[in-house]
């Protein structure tokens, strides 16, 4: 009789749970599972990203998303492609996420989009990766881009340079793919635009190179008409103290992508040298719009300081999960991928559109020279012209090109 | 490529002093670093740690005494001797135990010592990028030949100078520099002749660490002070106290030497490969001679 009675306790309690578990999954929550570097180096753009998603969150969740929260787990990738894969693999088996955004690391996402997304069909929302493969050749239905890549910045730079009347160029760059990927993407475009430019020389050296004084003493001496730089991360400290310690940007014209990037300027202080073009795609203090300044405050008074770049895709990237869901009307994978193609929203940029064709976002570049600023003080990017994401972004013919369709 | 505008006196000219400011700041690492593997038998992994603790010290420090020349003056003298502590403390506390122990393990241990060291300096100062500003008198550039020349680089070469007298008087002209070298050769006899060998090993250490700091507080207006720049140095420190022969703190001029100019000169002749000159000077180097250029302690 007992033996009898516990089967039935049992069955009854399976039964309950059958019963309870579709009832509370109503109400469970939106998962997110962010994958970033979150110590080394590279840890500052990975915090700066997350800050700017939270901020983003803290506001959709008050009204909620199809009467559900948005929630997230971060894991630390190390800046490493393996430990990013296993995260990824983590979050999407055991935590079971709706979502996977992530990484400063252009490696770690092109195979978390490749053997996570693609394999497990889990949407992957890059965020501040900058490889044009991305959302290029490697693209397909489940990665997502809401960040810039080098495609753009190369032909922001193209597209720029080309207007100016210089002939004999030298590039110099951090000798890795970001560095090449930038470089090509220029001259690939300037080229394009202006066939009578001619490449005189090229410089690479190992990225964060402490001492470029070397490099640019060669390059001064061969004379060039202009000067492409294609560095990132800790090299463009030292690129930009080299411009100034030997007052290169005086004798030769140089543009930077991301040599406004204020991350770069503000450390640098009065260090920072004087009349160098760069190409941002975010500035904290401009364009001076409402939506602008609103973000920059609320997230001032969140963080104690403006909002660097990686703050700025963080936040696009959380309002474009949630109004992809609203628009999608429900939590399903496909649907949200529907509702994501072609997706505007509103941003402290102004509007940007998710394109359908390779699922990147259509943002502006901002081309700037840098000068001093006494408000700042430091070199921040003025007489500032903005170059709109279709003028910059690859067509979805050259997209469907590259993916060879 | 024009290369009659290349070979021209002046571009070799420059390219020659911009490599030697460069030997200079890689000399003063590895010279300490090869002091303590001479006097020690310890391969300092964590070198590369006290280097860049070296480096933030610098630019907290110069921020401490009110930024501007004399910030920067005051901290280039006091981030060594911060790095001095540092390595005190390490010494005392965890060093003198080990140094019975096989290289391997002391190799093991240095380099768990370097990721603690790292965490620690990312705890302490954080993962932004720093930035320290070069004096009024050493900014901007002169021209030199016809080539524009940093003035700061310009200091490193009268310092790199002087930190080489400095070393070579203290190790041949001191008594403590004495009984020092004579423990990098024979340990045993200098402890049975009545020296407390412990702490002229705690000296010896604390010294080239010394150094290690001096470099990176040195290093700290040319480039962004911040994480990774431990990694960065250490292979190259590590390869030139090879070259140069391990232990022997001249040895580590004339690797940094090799280091340096071969690298300024293959920017010059072939840039696109510039990056492995120095390596390619390494490998031929100890094809030639496998103990290094000059008389290994070891």
């Amino acid at each position: 009789m007992k033996k009898v009675l516990w089967v039935f306790i049992v069955l009854l309690g399976f039964f309950t749970l059958f019963v309870i578990y579709p009832l509370s999954s109503d109400a469970k929550p939106i998962k997110v599972g962010i994958i970033d570097c979150y110590s080394g180096p590279a840890a500052v753009f990975g915090k700066d990203a997350l800050n700017g998603f939270k901020l983003a969150l803290e506001d959709i969740n008050k009204k909620g998303v199809l009467g559900k929260k948005i929630e997230f787990t971060t894991r630390d990738t190390k800046f490493k492609v393996d430990i990013a894969l296993n995260m990824a693999k983590e979050l999407v088996m055991r935590e079971d996420v709706d979502i996977l955004v992530g990484t400063i690391n252009s490696g770690a996402a092109l195979a978390v989009s490749d053997a996570v997304a693609k394999k497990e069909k889990v949407p992957f929302m890059v965020w501040i990766s900058k490889s044009e493969r991305i959302t290029g050749e490697k693209g397909h239905r489940y990665v997502f881009s809401t960040g810039e890549n080098t495609a753009m910045a190369g032909k922001a730079g193209g597209v720029a340079l080309s207007k100016k009347p210089y002939v004999k160029y030298w590039i110099g760059g951090d000798d890795y793919s970001y560095g090449h990927d930038i470089a090509n993407a220029a001259w690939r475009n300037l080229k394009a635009l202006k066939p009578d430019v001619k490449m005189i020389g090229k410089s690479w050296w190992k990225p964060g190179e402490p001492d470029l004084a070397p490099y640019i003493t060669s390059i001064l001496g061969a004379k060039p008409d202009a000067v492409i730089f294609c560095t990132g991360g800790k090299s463009m400290t030292n690129v930009m103290k080299a411009i100034k310690a030997t007052g290169m940007a005086e004798k030769v014209p140089v543009w930077v992508h991301t040599g406004t990037d204020h991350a770069v300027l503000k450390p640098l202080g009065a260090e920072g040298p004087e009349g160098v073009m760069g190409t941002m795609d975010y500035h904290f203090y401009y364009p001076e719009t409402a939506a602008n300044m609103a973000f920059v405050e609320a997230f001032q008074d969140a963080y104690g300081g403006p909002p660097g770049f990686p703050a700025f895709h963080g936040y696009i990237t959380a309002h474009f999960i949630a109004e992809a869901y609203k628009k999608a009307g429900s939590v399903d994978t496909e649907k949200f991928i529907n509702a994501l193609e072609g997706l505007k929203i509103e941003s402290p940029a102004g509007k940007l559109e998710m394109r359908a064709c390779d699922h990147q976002v259509t943002l502006p570049m901002y081309l700037g020279v840098t000068k001093m600023s006494a408000k700042y003080g430091c070199v921040i990017s003025t007489d500032i012209i903005t170059l709109t994401g279709d003028e910059v972004l690859p067509t979805c013919g050259e997209i469907r090109k590259a993916r060879g369709k | 490529m024009d290369i009659g505008q290349v070979f021209t006196f002046s571009a070799l000219g420059s390219q020659f002093l911009v490599g030697l400011s460069r030997a200079m700041i890689l000399f003063i690492v590895s010279a300490g670093m090869s002091f303590v593997l001479g006097v020690l038998r310890v391969p300092n992994i964590a070198h590369g740690s006290l280097y860049m603790i070296g480096a933030f010290s610098a630019f907290s420090l110069a921020n401490l005494f009110g930024g501007g020349s004399g910030g920067f003056w005051l901290a280039l003298i006091a981030a060594p001797f911060v790095v001095a502590i540092v390595a005190l403390v390490a010494e005392r506390s965890l060093f003198c135990h080990l140094y019975e122990r096989e290289h391997l393990m002391l190799l093991l241990f240095t380099f768990a010592l370097m990721l603690i060291l790292g965490d620690l300096v990312k705890m302490f100062w954080g993962a932004d990028y720093r930035s320290i500003m070069a004096p009024d008198a050493l900014q901007g550039f002169v021209s030199i030949l016809g080539s524009p020349f940093p003035r700061y680089n310009l200091f490193l070469l009268i310092v790199g100078p002087l930190v080489g007298i400095g070393l070579w008087f203290f190790s041949n002209k001191t008594k403590i520099g004495k009984i020092a070298r004579a423990a990098a050769v024979d340990r045993e006899m200098v402890g049975a002749i009545g020296i407390n060998v412990s702490w002229v090993f705690a000296f010896a250490f604390v010294l080239g660490c010394f150094l290690a700091g001096l470099g990176g507080a040195l290093v700290s207006p040319m480039v962004s002070v911040s994480i990774g720049m431990d990694h960065d140095i250490i292979m190259e420190a590590f390869l030139i106290v090879t070259i140069g022969g391990l232990g022997n703190m001249w040895g580590a001029l004339v690797g940094s030497l090799i280091f340096g100019l071969t690298q300024s000169y293959g920017v010059l002749f072939w840039p696109q490969f510039a990056i492995v000159f120095p390596y390619i000077a390494v490998v031929i180097v100890l094809t030639w001679r496998p103990r290094g250029m000059l008389k290994s302690v070891w």
